[in-house]
């Protein structure tokens, strides 16, 4: 079961229309065999339907999905042979754990013999063959989910589809079941789907991670590559916390330029395969407030401003800083407590500074 | 999720089917009663209103409409009183108590007419009431009372209790309370009670055939007659008439829920 | 008595009215019916003897159940597509559906019983049409036979077997559907072995409900039926009103009685109750 055994999948310029309103906007984008993709975005940016309609419970507007390159968005759902894991598990209230996870290879007219097999071995990934005969209102929520997922896996689906699986969990069980998840992915060696709209499952679960806003794909790849470099700021904001400094670029060197941000010049580096903004054009960047530290004196770095603390929060593993750097507002910083220089205190006067490869220019978002 | 799962054509189709033959026999008494025929048939050359000018214009059928609209009104004004007190103390009191009431409630609903009417026509000799606009009122009354029961607990089950103990608390009395926090809170309800209880004595015919003859001669026990002696389209446009009275009484118990539940 | 105790007895005095009203003008007719059947004309069970030895009580028995057995299942047929096409219809749809169902439940059944007279008899508007259109030559019977009475008491059911289906219909989670078929059932095999099996409390709670309709039924059996087919509630009437035979009417109105009541009390055991009138108004 180990070798890649996924499939891959392409979308093609998906889009979904409900009368005026596009839910989904002509969004390609691949899935290699075996790769655990995580669609995320926040409420109402067209993930689920994406979803929906991979699955074949929503017919597209326009575009195609591609199954091995072979054009799959005719067909009906019980025809695609894709397992999904539903958002509440969807178990038949009215069989038991055996049955459910049975369900799928009755339907296809397997013998009960292999039925039986095949079952056990399912219940087995997942940890459950104690339960087999148990009806699915007897179970807790973490075990609801195994079984939807032994059931989503037992047929040896083409793809493995999850509709906000951890979404029904309380945050501990969450955790636990994140690692479970991303062990049983590595076991089965299969082509996952996830939706979800919690960025800490996204970033911690994926391979790879599409984000989506409005209906568009803004950007896609692997969790480091869309938290380090964000191409936009929705993507900063949405991945994370970050600070945005806008100003005017004032001079473009090899592999950096200047910003002018409120009379404060700032250093950028520029990340390979970006372009350089020209001379005297706008320019947003993102700053990651764990990447500004506090300077104590006599500290240097490529960028420094002073501010005064206007407010913080002690987090426990750190303490997180609003400070008011006079022209550019408000930067926040997030600094390890353990290694803190100073208490902070409202009112302090501190300077902060950050190197020019932590600041990242991004696009403003269209609309 | 569109197109997740629909019923299949032989679902549907039978679906269809079962929708017209509930509703086109029903229909088919307005050409029938528009007929310029004198027997029951289909308008031949042309509509005719002739047959509800027969029924309007006759003393007979005016006696019987008005007879029976005043026991309705009668019957619904006990089954109101004694229906809404009832649901109300059912509803606050919810003790194991009040199942017993619950049931007795539910007995008139599935226990047959016949063998309420059967009953009645021996229990009503003694006490002077057969045949009376009283013994039809009572008889009735007390059958609508569960309708009105239903549709008052569907009410109060929407209705918070902590309201009443606020008003209690703040020194009103029982009556006051009633009056001025509960009774205006599920006027719906009751209003809806009132209305089927009416449609129920209405319609009602079985405990009619054995409690009256002669001096009470309601809508119902006239249509069966007619149905039984003389089929004639008269017969039709009384028909048209009471699909006409019952609609509206549907379609004003509607509206008013409409409202509140806009407001 | 404690305060609170005190408090409660207030309310008591609500259920008074109704509760005397039902006991005095409903349940002691009632229970009139029942003495009757065993002290008259003379103290035994002799009236019960005649189940066993009266060949027209066993016939009007055998033919009252055999037309509530086919009129449930009919209703269950028949109501159960409707349900099932209302469970899964747009919203603006189901509205439409639900009117379809609920009106004909609110009108007279003499209206409706007199509507399939107008339609079924041999000059009826259903024999006519078939004779001009040259399909038959003769007349057929179509009422005042069991024929007419199952069309009419049919039509009568299908509301109130619509309405409990529906209830349990509603609950079953539509993606439990959806689930199904993305785990690759064919539409018959979700149907078959999930829709069906979470649907089949309503359907059980419709047909208790329908039958026990059905067996005390008077109107439409009486005016579909013509007098020839008798079912047991025109049959009592008959006893009473035109044979003077008392024992024997209340005798069978009281089996009519405990039927309607041991039936739901079978069933209960399969199926909650409340299913059955809960959708009552």
């Amino acid at each position: 079961m180990s070798d890649l055994g996924g499939h891959a999948l392409a979308l093609s310029g998906l889009t979904k229309r409900y009368g005026d309103f596009t839910a989904v906007d002509r969004v390609s984008l691949d899935v290699a065999r075996g790769e655990f993709l995580t669609l995320l975005g926040p409420s109402g940016s067209g993930k689920t339907t994406i979803l929906m309609a991979v699955a074949g419970f929503v017919a597209p507007s326009e575009g195609a999905i591609l199954l091995d390159g072979r054009d799959i968005t005719p067909l009906p759902p019980e025809r695609r042979d894709f397992g999904m894991v539903f958002q509440g598990y969807a178990l038949f209230p009215h069989m038991t754990v055996a049955e459910n996870v049975a369900f799928p290879l009755r339907v296809r007219g397997l013998s009960r013999a292999d039925r039986d097999a095949k079952v056990r071995a399912a219940l087995d990934l997942v940890q459950l063959g104690f339960f087999a005969d148990r009806l699915p209102k007897q179970l807790s929520g973490g075990q609801q989910q195994r079984v939807a997922l032994a059931r989503a896996l037992v047929f040896e689906p083409n793809l493995l589809l999850l509709d906000e699986p951890l979404s029904a969990l309380d945050k501990k069980l969450r955790a636990e079941l994140q690692e479970e998840l991303k062990a049983l992915h590595r076991r089965v060696g299969r082509t996952f789907i996830n939706v979800t709209h919690d960025q800490e499952e996204a970033l911690s679960l994926s391979d790879r991670i599409a984000i989506l806003n409005h209906g568009k794909l803004v950007q896609a790849g692997a969790p480091t590559d869309l938290y380090e470099r964000p191409r936009t700021r929705f993507v900063a904001d949405f991945l994370g916390k970050s600070n945005f400094l806008e100003g005017t670029v004032r001079a473009v060197v090899a592999g950096g330029f200047g910003l002018e941000a409120g009379g404060t010049q700032i250093v950028v580096a520029l990340p390979p395969g970006i372009d350089a903004p020209s001379v005297g054009a706008r320019s947003v960047v993102s700053l990651r407030p764990e990447k500004v530290a506090l300077l104590l004196d006599g500290d240097v770095a490529d960028n420094t401003v002073e501010g005064r603390i206007a407010g913080f929060a002690y987090l426990g593993a750190g303490f997180a800083l609003r400070v008011d750097v006079p022209g550019l507002g408000e930067v926040r910083a997030t600094l390890p407590a353990w290694k803190a220089p100073i208490a902070p205190a409202e009112g302090l006067t501190v300077r902060l500074g950050w190197a020019a490869e932590a600041a990242v220019p991004v696009e403003e978002d269209g609309r | 999720m569109d197109g997740a799962y629909r019923p299949g054509p032989f679902g549907r189709g039978l679906a269809w089917v079962t929708a017209l033959y509930l509703v086109l026999p029903i229909l088919i008494v307005v050409p029938v009663a528009l007929t310029d025929q004198r027997f029951l048939s289909l308008p031949q050359d042309g509509i005719s209103f002739r047959h509800f000018q027969t029924v309007l214009g006759s003393a007979e059928w005016l006696g019987s409409i008005w007879q029976s609209f005043t026991i309705a009104l009668a019957a619904t004004v006990l089954s109101v009183v004694a229906g809404t007190l009832c649901a109300i103390g059912c509803w606050r009191i919810s003790r194991r108590a009040t199942d017993l009431v619950r049931v007795l409630m539910l007995l008139p609903l599935i226990i047959p007419s016949i063998v309420y009417a059967i009953g009645l026509y021996r229990y009503f000799g003694p006490l002077g009431l057969l045949d009376r606009f009283l013994g039809v009122v009572i008889a009735h009354g007390v059958t609508g009372i569960p309708y009105v029961v239903i549709t008052v607990s569907t009410a109060l089950a929407a209705f918070d209790p902590r309201l009443e103990q606020a008003a209690r608390g703040m020194g009103a009395s029982l009556s006051q309370t009633l009056r001025w926090v509960i009774l205006p809170r599920i006027a719906p309800g009751i209003f809806s009670g009132a209305i089927f209880a009416f449609i129920h004595s209405w319609d009602e015919l079985v405990m009619v055939l054995f409690i009256a003859s002669r001096d009470v001669f309601t809508l119902p026990r006239r249509i069966w007659d007619g149905i039984n002696e003389n089929l004639d389209p008269a017969m039709a446009a009384v028909a048209v008439l009471l699909i006409l009275f019952t609609l509206l009484l549907l379609l004003a118990d509607r509206a008013l829920r409409r409202r509140t539940e806009g407001g | 008595m404690s305060a609170a105790g005190r408090a409660s007895a207030g309310w008591w005095w609500l259920i008074l009215p109704a509760f005397l009203l039902l006991v005095v003008f409903y349940i002691a007719p009632i229970v009139q019916v029942l003495a009757i059947s065993v002290t008259e004309p003379e103290p035994g069970l002799g009236n019960y003897e005649r189940l066993f030895t009266s060949g027209a009580v066993q016939r009007v028995i055998l033919t009252t159940l055999r037309i509530c057995v086919i009129t449930t299942a009919l209703a269950l047929l028949l109501g159960y597509a409707i349900a099932y096409a209302i469970t899964l219809a747009t919203p603006q749809a189901q509205g439409w559906w639900i009117l379809a169902v609920l009106v004909p439940l609110w009108i007279s059944v003499l209206v409706r019983a007199f509507a399939w007279v107008t339609l079924l008899r041999r000059q009826g508007l259903v024999n006519n049409t078939l004779m001009e259109a040259g399909l038959i030559t003769e007349p057929l019977p179509l009422v005042w036979n069991e024929f007419g009475i199952v069309v009419g008491m049919v039509h009568y059911m299908v509301p109130f077997a619509v309405l409990p289906m529906l209830a349990s219909m509603k609950e079953i989670d539509p993606r439990l559907l959806a689930a199904a078929r993305g785990l690759g059932a064919s539409r018959g095999a979700v149907f078959r072995r999930v829709f069906l099996p979470l649907s089949l409390p309503g359907v059980i709670a419709a047909g208790v409900l329908v039958f026990i309709f059905s067996l005390g039924f008077y109107i439409t059996p009486a005016i579909l039926g013509g007098g020839k087919t008798l079912m047991v509630a025109e049959w009592i009437g008959l006893q009473i009103l035109d044979l003077i035979r008392w024992g024997l009417g209340t005798m069978m109105a009281t089996m009519l009685v405990v039927a309607i009541l041991v039936t739901p009390a079978i069933f209960s055991r399969i199926v909650d109750l409340r299913r059955i009138f809960g959708t009552g108004a």
